[in-house]
């Protein structure tokens, strides 16, 4: 008998700042949508676990979409991209991520993503707090110096295995060895986007002044960060959900910047608590 | 020769070290798969002590302990506390010491010289440094 899983793929056009890109994107469950931004130089197999999580699918529509240049999203259709040098803008990646949410037709949708997606998922809360019913940023800060390095591109050095080992210490020792392996095995083929992505994480997205005016009474803000994330630390994120406000933080123990990838087991624990927390926090919301 | 205690609790010389990582490298399934071009040369510093190894084609060469000026040459260095090292050679290191990345970022480690050999060399030379987990320390 073989084994069909629930999960389907399907690609979607979307038509943002004038570039025109084929977007494919995961999906599994129903009710209300949970859109899962994926990590820097990465795509949404990350999501695996969430993905076939039949607790989390009865009640939610998850949906992890590749971003463009990663996975199955090509770059843009209708440029040379090929002659200008890829960096990710926070104005780009947040118009992108509502014109996605538009082209499907999504109605009160969670945004989540980890690290450069936990950041964009603060951007959305500040921009279009109305566009979403909450967020819950993983792995992000109101700012995260210090990974936007040549490294990640250098042409003497082997680019697949430096991105790919580079971010290993990014993740648990506990973390089971084989979907550590997983996520290594992502970050080889992801190159060429990492270090225009890391453009957004370490020097375009920048928060530390505009954090008082993200209303996390108007979009809930639930932080979940795990205590071997040495780029965003638990105490980056506690530092800013503490300036949003109503913004929530919770820390992840045992676990690294990766954790639906290198951890589902773990994570999903944590994910449950946040999006309790969101549901709490949209109802009081709306009285 | 300074005795240490390895995470075994039994107690080594930094020589019986040398020979213990070195035997460890050479018998990882990871690093010999992939090895093939796993060449360079590295200092390490654990305050107390320093070890250069010396790694041509995924196996290593030598290990000198505790080398005089100039006795060998190497491309990069890795120089932390001992209390740094000391956390590296545990099974499960606590977070910020689970590898050079963490340690460089948030701890004392400084990673200095020729980068460029680490990155060529990153895949095997990740590998090769958590074999600390199991080997321990000699600081």
């Amino acid at each position: 008998m073989s084994k069909i899983s629930p999960v389907t793929g399907h690609y979607v056009d979307v038509d943002v700042d004038g570039l025109l890109y084929k977007i494919f994107y995961l999906e599994n469950g129903q009710g209300q949508p949970l859109v899962c931004q994926h990590t820097a130089g990465c795509h949404n197999h990350q999501w695996r676990g969430l993905l076939d999580d039949d607790e989390i699918t009865k009640d939610y529509r998850v949906i992890a979409y590749d971003l463009p240049r990663h996975g199955k999203s090509d770059p843009p259709e209708n440029t040379k991209w090929w002659t200008e040098e890829y960096q990710l803008t926070a104005d780009h990646y947040a118009n992108f991520i509502v014109a996605l949410v538009d082209a499907l037709e999504l109605e009160n949708p969670i945004f989540m993503g980890s690290s450069f997606g936990g950041n964009i998922a603060l951007q959305l809360a500040l921009r279009h707090p109305d566009r979403f019913a909450g967020v819950i940023p993983v792995e992000g800060a109101d700012h995260s110096p210090g990974f936007y390095l040549d490294w990640w591109q250098h042409p003497h050095a082997n680019a697949a295995q430096v991105c790919a080992s580079g971010v290993w210490d990014l993740m648990a020792p506990q973390s089971p060895e084989a979907d550590r392996w997983k996520t290594w095995f992502y970050y080889s083929q992801g190159s060429e986007a990492f270090k225009g992505d890391l453009y957004f994480y370490s020097v375009d997205h920048d928060l530390r002044d505009e954090l008082a005016d993200i209303d996390g009474r108007r979009c809930p803000v639930v932080m979940l960060t795990g205590d071997y994330d040495y780029l965003t630390t638990p105490a980056d994120s506690a530092r800013t959900a503490g300036q949003i406000a109503g913004g929530e933080f919770i820390e992840m123990k045992g676990i690294g910047h990766f954790p639906m990838s290198e951890n589902h087991a773990v994570f999903r624990t944590y994910l449950l608590q946040a999006l309790a927390l969101l549901q709490k926090a949209s109802r009081s919301a709306a009285v | 020769m300074t005795a240490t205690t390895a995470t075994d609790g039994s107690t080594v010389t930094a020589a019986e070290w040398a020979d213990a990582f070195a035997r460890a490298s050479d018998e990882d399934p990871e690093i010999q798969a992939h090895g093939k071009y796993f060449t360079c040369s590295y200092l390490l510093d654990m305050e107390r002590r320093t070890f250069v190894v010396q790694v041509g084609r995924g196996k290593v060469l030598d290990v000198t302990v505790d080398p005089g000026p100039l006795q060998v040459p190497y491309q990069f260095a890795l120089r932390a506390s001992a209390d740094t090292w000391r956390n590296f050679g545990v099974p499960v290191p606590a977070p910020m010491y689970h590898g050079i990345w963490s340690a460089s970022f948030q701890r004392d480690l400084r990673l200095e010289g020729d980068i460029l050999v680490l990155m060529q060399n990153l895949r095997c030379f990740t590998r090769q440094f958590e074999l600390l987990r199991t080997v321990g320390v000699p600081v």
